[in-house]
């Protein structure tokens, strides 16, 4: 059986009595961008957390590129997953991005950059800081190496945890809310980095509120409801004619508070909808 | 009786032996505390086994709610009779690190408490091994933190260091006592050690004063 380049199967997550994750399935294919939209506490970070097994489902599996990234073992216990070398080696080929970028501080721009590859790609320094200082460019940092990251504005330190995840030769990126924790005139510098990536073909599963950037960017999107997918399409299908009320309310909704001049969403397309 | 600052500065030359005595121990038993301690905050997070958390719970109020000087007098005469035989020195030094030991765990719990989650949880998307994230994410974060409660409790130990002079390791409280026994010049003698138990800990808190200044310089 030939799986997806990326397979999510069954997901089921629970915390206490809810349900964050119920029997959730996605395939991606590679290049594909996938943006996910929903309410807060839909379960769309969940998904995404589950995927490189940060947030280990109750029960179903992720498989990445035929291989399994996570499974339930046998014997239950999610404990048991944090020897597991195998997960170890899923996970570096998946870079992620966090809402507040986790960049370590007590570590300079560069390092922050330069670490993991020496300690999970084996590469010599001299190797892993010219790839570094590469990448810095390529997100407009080039000077910025010797930096502290409390230096950094909080677009700087996201391109910065961009870029260390980019070091890692990732198959896959994991973008969990890039820009939620930006101010607004910093979130252009963000998504033109990752436009840029979409671009090149990087497969990418995008957790955002930026309706406009995942209309552009997405290949499709997922929308989730109540830990479940309620619909998901190309850009163009699901945000002009939503097929459920619950996409078309959200819509709606988000039009009302955070109208986008450039949405194809308009809210009028909306309202004839409803 | 007037003071007569000579006896000070006859005593001094022993005085300042003992004071050798005193860091030595302290350092040490210092050491081994945060050794020890770092190992215990490590494995009690990744291994949060309910029986071994339970032991170093117990363990904690246990040092907490007992007068040190009884710790020290139980270590020292209650392991040779269990037959285990060791010095003063040792016993002096393995009382220091098991007290200050579980000061340093609660230092690091709270160090730890500092460091998001998102911190680990970056690491661990990397495909850092779990050892590796704790060395070089984890701990260095939680170490700068808890500088200035380390220091002082660097200090602590050191003076709590007179009471081991009750079980014969001779630092500079012993002595301070052997040299008035003989001169009967408690004053003058004690004047001394007084001012040296003061030197040594006014250099270790300055020294902790420019060392976060110069992290924090660094950090901005």
């Amino acid at each position: 059986m030939t799986r997806s380049f990326l397979e999510l199967s069954q997901l089921t997550t629970r915390f206490g009595d809810t349900l964050a994750l119920d029997n959730v399935s996605l395939n991606v294919t590679q290049g594909e961008v996938v943006c996910l939209i929903g309410p807060s506490g839909c379960g769309k970070s969940t998904l995404l957390r589950s995927v490189n097994w940060l947030q280990p489902p109750d029960a179903g599996s992720v498989w990445l590129d035929n291989r399994p990234v996570g499974q339930i073992p046998e014997t239950g216990g999610k404990r048991a997953h944090w020897r597991n070398p195998d997960l170890a080696r899923q996970r570096a080929k998946m870079g992620m991005v966090f809402q507040n970028f986790n960049v370590w501080p007590h570590l300079s721009v560069l390092e922050n950059i330069v670490r993991a590859q020496m300690v999970v790609l084996k590469r010599p320094r001299a190797e892993a800081e010219t790839r570094a200082r590469a990448l810095l460019d390529e997100v407009g940092l080039g000077d910025r190496a010797d930096y502290w990251p409390d230096d950094l504005s909080g677009g700087q330190k996201q391109r910065v945890a961009i870029a260390r995840s980019l070091a890692m030769d990732p198959v896959l990126m994991l973008l969990d809310e890039p820009t939620s924790a930006l101010d607004p005139e910093l979130v252009s510098d963000v998504l033109g980095v990752l436009k840029t990536l979409a671009q090149r073909g990087m497969t990418m599963l995008i957790v955002t509120h930026e309706l406009g950037f995942a209309a552009q960017v997405a290949d499709r999107i997922v929308f989730m409801e109540s830990g479940r997918i309620v619909e998901m399409g190309p850009p163009a299908d699901l945000l002009e004619a939503p097929t459920t009320d619950r996409l078309r309310r959200f819509l709606d909704q988000l039009s009302t508070l955070n109208p986008f001049a450039d949405a194809p969403h308009a809210p009028s397309a909306v309202a004839t909808g409803a | 009786m007037k003071f007569d600052i000579s006896y000070t500065f006859d005593a001094l030359p022993r005085l300042i032996e003992g004071a050798a005595v005193t860091l030595q121990v302290t350092l040490i038993g210092f050491l081994l505390s945060v050794t020890l301690a770092t190992v215990l905050t490590v494995a009690r997070t990744i291994w949060p086994w309910k029986p071994f958390l339970v032991v170093l719970g117990i363990y904690v109020s246990f040092i907490r709610g007992t007068p040190m000087l009884v710790q020290i007098f139980l270590i020292f005469y209650v392991l040779p009779v269990v037959g285990i035989d060791i010095g003063p020195m040792t016993a002096g030094i393995l009382a220091l690190t098991l007290n200050s030991c579980a000061f340093v765990l609660e230092i690091l719990r709270g160090g730890l408490a500092s460091v998001p989650k998102g911190q680990t949880e970056a690491a661990e998307s990397l495909g850092l091994p779990v050892l590796t994230q704790w060395r070089k994410v984890i701990l260095p974060q939680v170490f700068i933190v808890s500088i200035p409660p380390l220091v002082n409790e660097f200090t602590m130990v050191l003076k709590s260091t007179p009471l081991l002079a009750t079980i014969t390791v001779v630092e500079l409280m012993r002595v301070s006592q052997q040299i008035f026994s003989r001169n009967y010049h408690p004053v003058e003698v004690l004047t001394g050690a007084f001012v040296l138990y003061f030197l040594m800990c006014f250099a270790v808190s300055r020294g902790s004063v420019l060392l976060e200044r110069r992290l924090h310089v660094r950090r901005a």
